[in-house]
């Protein structure tokens, strides 16, 4: 402690010789000298080292714009790019949606037409269908006709023992009206 | 516990003491830390610059560059013109890193402890109220350089002196200004010198203190003095870039080259306030 008190009172006994400069330690002589010598790394520090960094940071921030530049110019294209896409997405729907209403009407007519064409051939079917039935229905009472025709002459003539001629058909027909009178 | 700080001769001053004589000149051991630190300050540099320039790094390289070109964007943005930023980098820049490195070279073992003659060999040069007191003229002065640059030799006397009768106010103020502009040279020089003595002090004491506990305790208040010396640091050099722009600034819109230092002038007062 006795020779903390005797520092500061040295320092104030500095004090008293050289002011309050004196007692803070300042000296002209090595306030210029440092000085100086601050000055000196200033400019050795600013000729021989600074332009490196400062190339190197300049350098490094051109490409960080150029990227960031780049990166703008992609987006805007990618943006553009995103834009055509919806533009051609939206007319391939346009499109799409219009050849399909086109292919559902081209099919509705063909399924039509198919309906039509199939009603007037079912039609003709039915037709000659009715024609040949109506042709085969007249051959056949044709057939039965003559084959019930036949078919009394058979009978009469076993009846009659005798082949129906025009001979005897008259003497039945004047036996009958003898008898009839 | 006070004989014993007796009988442990600590030995403060608040001055650099001399260790030796080159004829007249008192080499003292402030100089020699301060020499060994701008060497390795040098060494370092030139390394890195060299590294740079062949485009080899490593992180030491980087960390420097990253430093380098992180302040270099706070000089920007606090100066405002990029153009000037770039003119009072250097002076800042180079403020930063030999506060800095002067700052840790005093933490390193054996400052304060070996002595030549009765004298400690070593002292951490911002210590030395001669290195701090310097820094802040150089730092004043170099703010005025640029402020007669940018307002001429008289619109920058023009600052301080006003005629009281057509403008009272405007007088007043620029007294104040004129006050303003040496309490920034006695701060700036006193508040790093302070903390630095400060910073030296405790680690002697808590080694006097702690005696032979002194190798487990020191380091910790050795990594606290590494913070404070970096903080010391980046507020010169702030407040560098700050006084810088205040001088440059204009008030009102009479001046057109310097638009971009209205934004600037507006924020940096609060920011000298809240560093100061």
């Amino acid at each position: 402690m006795n020779v903390l008190l005797t520092q500061f009172a040295s320092t104030e006994a500095g004090a008293s010789d050289g002011g309050i400069f004196g007692a803070l330690g300042i000296d002209l002589t090595m306030l210029i000298v440092q000085g100086i010598a601050f000055l000196i790394l200033v400019w050795v520090l600013g000729k021989f080292v600074y332009p490196v960094f400062l190339k190197s940071v300049d350098e490094r921030q051109a490409k960080i714009e150029e990227g960031s530049k780049a990166a703008a110019a992609a987006e805007k294209k990618a943006s553009e790019a995103q834009e055509e896409v919806a533009k051609l997405l939206s007319e391939a729907r346009k499109e799409a949606g219009f050849i399909v209403a086109t292919a559902k009407e081209e099919a509705n007519a063909a399924v039509e037409a198919a309906d039509a064409k199939a009603k007037a051939r079912a039609e003709k079917i039915v037709a000659n269908a009715t024609e040949t039935i109506e042709k085969e229905v007249i051959a056949a009472k044709k057939a039965l006709h003559n084959e019930t025709i036949d078919l009394v002459a058979q009978a009469t003539e076993k009846v009659l023992g005798h082949v129906v001629t025009d001979k005897v058909d008259e003497k039945v027909i004047a036996a009958a009206i003898k008898e009839v009178n | 516990m006070l004989h014993s700080f007796a009988a442990l001769d600590l030995h403060i001053s608040l001055a650099a003491e001399p260790v030796f004589h080159i004829g007249s000149f008192a080499v003292t051991n402030s100089l020699i830390l301060g020499i060994f630190g701008v060497v390795m300050l040098l060494a370092i540099m030139f390394y890195v610059a060299g590294k740079v320039k062949r485009g080899k790094y490593n992180r030491f390289v980087g960390l420097v560059q990253w430093t380098f070109e992180g302040f270099l964007k706070s000089a920007e943005d606090i100066i405002g013109d990029k153009v000037l930023a770039r003119k009072i980098f250097p002076i800042a820049m180079t403020i930063f890193f030999t506060v800095l490195i002067t700052y840790w070279a005093s933490i390193l073992p054996g400052v304060g402890s070996l002595t030549w003659n009765g004298v400690p060999l070593f002292r951490g040069l911002p210590a030395d109220l001669n290195f701090t007191f310097a820094l802040a003229i150089i730092t004043i002065v170099a703010s005025q350089v640029y402020a007669i640059q940018r307002h001429g030799f008289f619109g920058n006397i023009g600052r301080y002196v006003k005629n009281p009768i057509k403008d009272p106010i405007g007088a007043f103020e620029g007294v104040l200004e004129l006050i303003g502009e040496f309490s920034r040279l006695v701060a700036l020089s006193l508040r790093l010198f302070g903390n630095a003595f400060a910073g030296e002090v405790l680690l002697l004491v808590i080694a006097v203190l702690t005696s032979y506990a002194a190798s487990v305790v020191l380091p910790f208040f050795m990594v606290f003095e590494l913070f404070i010396g970096f903080i010391q640091a980046y507020v010169f050099f702030v407040l560098t870039l700050i006084f810088t722009s205040l001088a440059v600034a204009t008030h009102g819109n009479h001046d057109e080259h310097t638009s971009s230092l209205d934004h600037s002038s507006a924020d940096t007062p609060k920011a000298a306030k809240q560093l100061e």
